[in-house]
């Protein structure tokens, strides 16, 4: 045998061939895809995607801009982290959306001020008592809300065995019912100064970044990584080596669900307003955002890193249609093209590596 | 002895019947904000009647659910049906299913597709929507021509394209700027969808702001995206003073907003108002009283100076 032989039945390592790493993929496709709004930029509108091109604004790069890209995918990007999580174990999650709706409201009802402009908060939800209550209130609240619709949704799947598809689906409508009920529709509104720092300016990117690095190590070098990973690629190799398939599933989805009420925090707050129907559609962005950055629906491939890059594709491509001055006909039109060819483009990718193996 | 008993006892039971008028609502959706205000007018003013017992659906923003709804309606019933129609192209099918029954069907707020031939136990019960974004782009062009302005850059947010108030709305301010009513010529940089959301538009505003292009003022078809513009662009550092924002609701946080003196300008929609006046014109119907076919309930300009009439409204 030679030296470089790694495996049984004459495999042999050997590092040409080697695939390149996903994320890199990835972020050449967000490279690709700004390059092509900084050239139709000079070419249709006259201006420059990224950089600077103001004399009354300082730096070499449009900042609002920058900012503005990764701000408008921030919020969903903290719930793909969980429904990437999700997705590597073999699983979907449906209902991050509406846990999304569901905890916003519950979250602000006990974040409301008592006076707006010196008059009584015209949307109080509950009495004097609930008035002005620390941020820490109405953040363990929303925190709760996720483990609870998160945990829940782990044990029907790992106990009754149903699939992922239809135990999150029917969170998806019931949570969706519960933010409606929960003021009979009405919007809450008017949170303390405290509350309403959350979602502040930049805020929330450092939010998402904060988490996504948290995730990221721990995807990579925790137990729990690992085990997300071996459930996902053969789930019953993972049960014969010992892995408590039951519990760490549970545990997945009810980190998903955490993560989706943080992101109602740091919507609601942003908005300053909590509504029964926010949220609506973003588990299909935060898929969208996990699959175009390389997490495999069959589960058991992806990171986090690669999400993180999903979504700045996706923030990239809704800044540059706005900045082209694109039609919102044409917006979603070329917006569902981009997600089913990054799919595609993947698939391909991964055949021809297969067969040049 | 029996006889009388047995007799008495239908007679209270029709009597009964014949006092509680059943009447079924099927809204577009539960979850907006003007809708339900619409519905608990509705509501608050049954619970005040004697014997008027409202079954309210939510057609969760489906055409072919709401269809349903109507139907089961009319199969379990009902003395008169109240439709908020999620789409307004879709409303003869509804029409014909309440008239083959001989139910009286009243549609309120969304102007349905068939309002000029709809028979004579069917009405519309409305605000007339030329009003909203025309009342709206007359003030902005008001507040424009008293800052001394004679030409003037905007931007137009849009609510969802698929919706008739959204179209009508943004075809009014192009009305305006054709009619030359406008005291300043308006200039529009570019007109966008937000979904009549205040995340989407505030999202679109940052992004607008990101071109660095000079601007004076925003309209926006609802107050929701008025208010996210209005937070995206506090959070860029600009002077609500220097900006006129206009948005259509009079909602709550958007009144607050014009007391803290970010929002100039915004229309008041009587929800309530339109929730009463559907289900009086329904209870009429039903009795067999004749009805207005087309019943509009006025558009009032709300601005600083009047915001006192409005508190608490909607």
């Amino acid at each position: 045998m030679s030296d470089s032989s790694q495996g049984i039945g004459g495999l042999t390592f050997d590092k040409t061939k080697r695939a390149r790493p996903q994320e890199l993929n990835v972020f050449l496709a967000l490279v690709l895809i700004t390059v092509t709004f900084e050239v139709l930029g000079w070419l249709l509108m006259g201006d420059s995607f990224l950089f600077n091109t103001r004399d009354n604004v300082e730096g070499l790069f449009n900042t609002a801009r920058l900012n503005i890209i990764i701000l408008q995918v921030a919020i969903i990007g903290i719930i793909a982290l969980g429904v990437t999580q999700v997705i590597i174990t073999g699983g979907i999650d449906l209902s991050s959306g509406s846990i999304v709706g569901a905890t916003a409201m519950i979250a602000m009802s006990f974040a409301q001020v008592a006076l707006v402009n010196g008059n009584p908060n015209p949307k109080a939800i509950f009495g004097p008592w609930a008035m002005d209550l620390p941020v820490i209130v109405p953040i363990v609240v929303a925190i709760g809300c996720g483990v609870l619709a998160g945990a829940v949704n782990g044990m029907l799947i790992a106990y009754t065995k149903i699939p992922p598809f239809i135990a999150t689906l029917g969170m998806m409508v019931t949570a969706r019912g519960v933010s409606k009920w929960w003021s009979k529709g009405n919007p809450i509104s008017f949170p303390t100064d405290s509350y309403a720092a959350i979602g502040k300016g930049m805020t929330p990117v450092f939010i998402f970044i904060g988490l996504a690095v948290l995730f990221y190590l721990i995807m990579k070098y925790t137990k729990y990584g690992k085990h997300c990973y071996a459930i996902g690629s053969n789930e019953e190799a993972a049960r014969m080596s010992g892995i408590r398939v039951e519990n760490h599933k549970i545990l997945v989805y009810t980190i998903a669900g955490i993560l989706s009420a943080l992101a109602a925090v740091v919507l609601s707050s942003k908005n300053l307003t909590a509504q029964a129907g926010m949220g609506v559609m973003y588990e299909l962005d935060a898929i969208a955002m996990a699959v175009i950055g390389g997490v495999s629906l069959s589960g058991g491939r992806g990171s986090i890193i690669g999400t993180v890059i999903g979504a700045l594709i996706f923030g990239v491509i809704i800044s540059g249609f706005t900045f082209l001055r694109l039609d919102a006909y044409y917006q979603e039109m070329v917006k569902g093209a981009i997600i089913v060819g990054a799919v595609v483009l993947d698939q391909w990718r991964q055949r021809r590596a297969r067969a040049g193996r | 002895m029996n006889k009388t008993l047995i007799a008495t006892s239908f007679a209270l039971l029709l009597g009964t019947t014949a006092m509680a008028e059943n009447v079924g609502v099927s809204m577009a959706r539960f979850d907006d904000n003007f809708l339900t205000v619409l519905r608990n007018g509705m509501v608050a003013t049954a619970e005040g009647m004697d014997g008027v017992i409202l079954q309210v659906e939510d057609a969760q923003d489906d055409v072919a659910k709401q269809l349903d709804q109507i139907n089961n309606c009319i199969a379990s019933g009902v003395d008169a049906i109240i439709v908020y129609a999620v789409d307004t192209s879709a409303t003869q099918a509804m029409s014909d299913a309440a008239a083959a029954a001989n139910v009286p069907l009243v549609y309120v707020n969304r102007e349905p597709v068939n309002v000029e031939t709809l028979p004579d136990n069917q009405a519309f019960v409305a605000s007339n929507e030329v009003d909203s974004g025309t009342l709206e782009t007359m003030e902005v062009c008001r507040l424009l021509a008293e800052a001394g302005k004679a030409d003037a850059q905007i931007y137009v947010m849009m609510g969802q394209l698929s919706n008739q108030a959204a179209v009508q709305r943004t075809a009014d301010i192009h009305d305006v700027m054709a009619s030359g009513n406008c005291a300043v010529t308006l200039n529009i940089i570019d007109e966008q969808t937000a979904n009549w959301s205040r995340d989407e538009a505030q999202n679109l505003m940052t992004n607008w702001l990101s071109t660095g292009a000079p601007f004076d003022a925003v309209i926006a078809n609802n107050d929701e995206m008025a208010l996210g513009a209005i937070q995206a662009m506090k959070a860029a550092g600009i002077g609500m003073d220097t900006v006129i924002v206009g948005g259509v609701d009079a909602t709550q946080d958007a009144l607050a907003a014009m007391q803290a003196g970010d929002l100039d300008a915004t229309v008041f929609q009587d929800a309530a108002g339109q929730g009463t006046g559907s289900l009086n014109a329904a209870l009429a119907l039903a009795k067999g009283e004749a009805v207005d076919q087309k019943v509009y309930i006025p558009f009032l300009l709300v601005t600083p100076d009047n915001i006192g009439d409005f508190i608490n409204r909607n």
